[in-house]
């Protein structure tokens, strides 16, 4: 399909509606304060790596990857090669692959420019909060001004937090433990996910391998539960079905 | 690091996000993939959740803690127990965080 022939039907996905950007930002609001605290506690090891305050305003603001960051500060501290930090960036990012083809079937008739940052800002949370939503490709009103209302406040109050603890730095003791808020914030997501056998035993696999492959290089543990959660879930859901007929 | 290699090393990283994030959304109507895969992907989302929370639970200083000394375990299961309860997610993010610093500032466990 060309951008140019839109099909009549799936032209209003795009359209505002206000009522579901508004159940969008109803739905994330919870998560901002995790979200928040989160950010706080990159933007505070930033700097304690040595970043100056305007390198690490770019980082929190162009990259907007709290995981790769957090990945890539040893590295930076240790003066690693560029290509090598380059590369472990993109192994921890990995699992956003999984997500952006989960994602951009549902907005393929979106000009470039829009589907490229829908996906540069679509974090963990927020793909998860929308597919619960909307599990079906199917164009449906108001589709985008959801996802736009989780997305869009997601990543200001990153961004605030974030800021936040550039500029306050070393003042966050950090035995608060505020990276916690994140924690926790993600666990209350991942709950009603759980809601079949299949998903059940893939998020408890996930969770397994990603603590015994915590130790592996590129964080290639998280990758690695991801993967493997997924298949046990799917070979489960297969396993039930033949069961069931 | 000199100045001009960290100010590289942050284009690098935007460059990794955008590649990783945005691939689908710029590629994806020229791939299809395979039906039984987009099954599967659809438990990613939970899985990759879950992969996050686990290490930040259960390990402490690169040691699975199984034990009460573990700080963030137990205010972990309460607290999903607090939000399978209620299904408030603020309520349980305050609960949470309350229990967590009550645990490590009286040292209840430790």
């Amino acid at each position: 399909m060309t951008e140019t022939s839109v099909p009549q039907h799936m032209s209003y996905v795009a359209e505002h509606h206000e009522p579901s950007w508004r159940e969008g930002l109803k739905t994330g609001i919870p998560t901002l304060f995790g979200i928040g605290a989160w950010g706080l506690v990159v933007g505070v090891a930033m700097v304690k790596t040595g970043l100056t305050v305007a390198q690490a305003l770019a980082m929190t603001l162009v990259v907007f990857a709290g995981s790769a960051q957090l990945a890539s500060l040893p590295l930076i501290a240790a003066h690693a090669p560029i290509w090598v930090i380059f590369a472990t960036a993109l192994v921890v990012n990995l699992r956003f692959v999984i997500f952006s083809a989960l994602l951009a079937p549902h907005f393929s008739h979106l000009p470039w420019k829009k589907r490229f940052l829908l996906g540069y800002v679509a974090g963990d949370m927020t793909v998860a909060l929308f597919l619960q939503k909307y599990p079906s490709e199917e164009p449906q009103l108001g589709k985008l001004s959801y996802l736009k209302g989780l997305l869009y406040p997601n990543w200001a109050a990153w961004q605030v937090g974030s800021i936040a603890g550039i500029l306050l730095g070393s003042t966050v003791p950090p035995e608060w433990g505020l990276g916690f808020a994140g924690t926790l914030a993600i666990i209350c997501i991942t709950v009603p996910l759980v809601a079949s056998r299949p998903a059940l035993a893939g998020v408890l696999v996930a969770g397994a391998v990603s603590v015994l492959g915590a130790a592996l290089p590129y964080k290639l543990g998280l990758l690695l539960a991801v993967l493997l959660g997924m298949g046990v879930a799917m070979f489960i859901e297969e396993w039930m079905e033949k069961k069931h007929g | 690091m000199a100045d001009w290699e960290i100010w590289l090393t942050i284009a690098a990283l935007a460059v990794a996000t955008a590649a990783t994030r945005s691939s689908f959304w710029l590629v994806g109507h020229h791939i299809t993939i395979p039906k039984r895969v987009q099954e599967m992907l659809r438990y990613a989302p939970a899985c990759a959740l879950a992969a996050i929370i686990a290490p930040d639970l259960l390990l402490d200083g690169g040691q699975v803690q199984f034990s009460l000394a573990n700080l963030k375990l137990v205010p972990g299961v309460v607290a999903t127990a607090f939000y399978v309860w209620r299904r408030n997610m603020l309520q349980t993010i305050v609960f949470g965080m309350a229990f967590y610093t009550v645990l490590r500032v009286l040292h209840i466990f430790s």
